[in-house]
């Protein structure tokens, strides 16, 4: 008991003080999941509203593999990267492997499906008849795409919501093609793991502090946002 | 020649798996109103989206403003831009009020600040001032339909499409919104296609009718002919044949009313139940179930129908299970008889006739 209540009072000790070594992790583990989730934004939304509006013959096909990637496995995601960015891989000539940038790709892979699926689906729960109305009202096709996108920002806030949540939290992928090199590739997950490893709690318990502090902070800024828009709603009822 | 602002011709649509939608000639000319009447499931929805390009035609042509849309290559996002519609079930974006009535002007990169005035009109005629700021979610059916309807006119179309927008409604708030739209609509001079199921609803909106049932067009003619001289049956029976009469009221008392009619409205003096003020302009319908007729000059002692009227037989037509007996008196009435009557009062064409209607079975619509 005695090791938890001191871990706890050195942590916030650690975080109060500034401690640099965590405020480094942080920073770059908000840099890195954060571009990580834009890019996943602007592949993820576009892609769900394509295939959640028009019809063609695979779309099933494309539909399944848009929800095996919402349940992909970090690991497997990573493993996937990690082939690819490999010294003798295809894409090795980069020299990603172990880089920040190798980890942005690999959550882009476990967060951009998340965010297609959820926006595919609810695109689909839009009245077709709204897309005819849009249409008589003069709209060409980047038009009505806009406006389905207003059209479901909702669920898209939950979809974004959903994809920070699954790739802040994550260490697999990010152990695999990061490395865990301290001051470069490490991140809260990971370095939380090392501490425990090394058994310093004390840092470990801060930095899982911070994690949860980040990971309620987000999605409390984005609760807002989406209640705020659905009080009317409620209103009715 | 009046521009004709839309034409149909020789148009087929399979629209479900019983019927196919097919149009061999209907128009409408720039600043009439064209009422589509049918009942539900006649394919009238369809040719509203045929003609807003939501829909391809199996064959034919459509031609606006004399120019063919229909085919290939047209860009149909140019073609909707001169045209807006109202449709059926008020379709609103989840946003506020006034982003919804100012979408379509966005949409087509029209300048709010240029066309305010405008938008200030119909926020005001459609009495939505007191919505602007709410969301569209909290609404009731009638001030979405309202605020569907601002989104529309706020455009300027060239040709409006009104599908049903009364249909959706609930009885309580669609009276107050018939009056206000249809006060719009008197005021409007534009070109309107209005879609209804409604007959009351197209005596009083319509320039010329088209009468649709199963995908055909039964009937293509203006108003008064197709209420007056129904091309069979089941017209007769839809529209529920009526004589119709403008006139203006000359004095009204007692709750009876006496309306001038014809040209200078001193032709012929109609006598109507009801209460409307002095001057006021209206339609009078005569259903000709109500019209009797008789050989023999009767005076208003001998009757208790307050209108008495004399006139010769134009037409007699084979309606079906009754005789329609046209008569000019004045105006165009018509009565239904049976061939029993016929051979009874020896009706033929050209021959003098003597014809009663009680004022309280004439209808009378304000203008």
């Amino acid at each position: 008991m005695d090791i938890i209540w001191q871990g706890i009072k050195r942590a916030a000790i650690l975080i109060f003080t500034g401690n640099r070594e965590i405020y480094e992790i942080l920073f770059l583990t908000l840099k890195v999941s954060g571009s990580a989730v834009f890019f996943s934004m602007l592949l993820g939304i576009p892609v769900g509203v394509l295939v959640g509006l028009n019809k063609f013959t695979l779309k099933r096909l494309v539909v399944a593999i848009i929800n095996t990637g919402m349940g992909l496995p970090p690991v497997a995601a990573g493993l996937i990267v990690a082939l690819f960015i490999w010294r003798s891989g295809p894409f090795g000539f980069l020299e990603l492997m172990y880089t920040p940038a190798a980890i942005v790709i690999a959550q882009v892979l476990i967060a951009s499906p998340i965010i297609a699926g959820i926006t595919l689906a609810a695109v689909q729960q839009i009245d077709p008849k709204l897309i005819q109305q849009a249409l008589s009202l003069g709209a060409n096709r980047f038009q009505v795409f806009w406006i389905l996108i207003r059209e479901a920002r909702l669920p898209a806030l939950a979809a974004i919501m959903a994809g920070f949540g699954g790739i802040i939290s994550e260490v697999g992928a990010v152990t695999m093609v990061g490395g865990n090199i301290k001051g470069e590739t490490r991140v809260l997950t990971t370095a939380t793991v090392q501490m425990v490893r090394m058994g310093n709690f004390a840092v470990a318990i801060a930095l899982v502090v911070i994690l949860l502090i980040l990971a309620f902070g987000v999605n409390f800024l984005l609760t807002l946002i989406q209640q705020k828009e659905s009080v009317g709603w409620f209103r009715r009822f | 020649m009046v521009q004709k602002i839309l034409r149909i011709t020789g148009l087929k649509k399979r629209y479900n798996s019983k019927f196919c939608l097919t149009v061999d000639n209907i128009y409408t000319e720039k600043g009439k109103i064209l009422t589509i009447i049918g009942p539900n499931g006649s394919g009238k929805s369809t040719l509203i989206r045929l003609i807003n390009l939501l829909e391809k035609p199996d064959s034919g042509k459509i031609y606006f403003n004399n120019c063919e849309i229909s085919g290939r290559g047209v860009k149909s996002t140019e073609v909707r831009k001169k045209m807006a519609v109202v449709f059926q079930e008020p379709l609103l974006f989840n946003t506020s009020v006034y982003n919804n009535i100012i979408m379509g002007l966005k949409i087509r990169k029209i300048k709010i600040s240029e066309v305010k005035d405008r938008v200030d009109y119909f926020i005001n005629k459609l009495k939505i001032e007191s919505l602007l700021n709410r969301s569209t979610r909290n609404l009731s059916g009638g001030e979405k339909q309202r605020v569907s309807l601002a989104r529309a006119m706020v455009l300027d179309p060239e040709l409006l499409l009104l599908d049903e927008p009364l249909a959706n409604i609930d009885q309580s708030s669609r009276e107050s919104l018939r009056l206000d739209l249809f006060e719009v609509l008197k005021s409007y001079g534009k070109s309107v296609v209005y879609v209804t199921h409604d007959r009351n609803e197209a005596m009083v909106l319509a320039d010329d009718i088209a009468v649709m049932d199963k995908g055909k067009i039964l009937q293509f003619a203006g108003k008064e002919e197709v209420f007056r001289k129904p091309k069979n049956e089941f017209i007769a029976r839809f529209v529920g044949v009526e004589t119709i009469v403008n006139g203006i009221i000359l004095e009204s008392r007692r709750n009876v009313c006496r309306v001038g009619t014809g040209e200078e409205n001193n032709n012929n003096e109609i006598f109507v139940v009801g209460s409307e003020k002095k001057n006021t302009a209206v339609t009078l319908a005569i259903r000709p179930e109500d019209v009797i007729l008789y050989n023999t000059d009767i005076s208003s002692s001998e009757s208790s129908a307050m209108n008495l009227f004399k006139g010769n037989i134009i037409e007699i037509k084979d309606i079906g299970i009754f005789k329609r007996v046209e008569i000019d008196c004045g105006f165009a009435l018509s009565s239904f008889v049976t061939q029993d009557s016929i051979s009874r009062l020896n009706l033929s064409v050209g021959r003098k006739i003597f014809a009663a209607v009680k004022a309280s079975s004439i209808h009378m619509f304000k203008r």
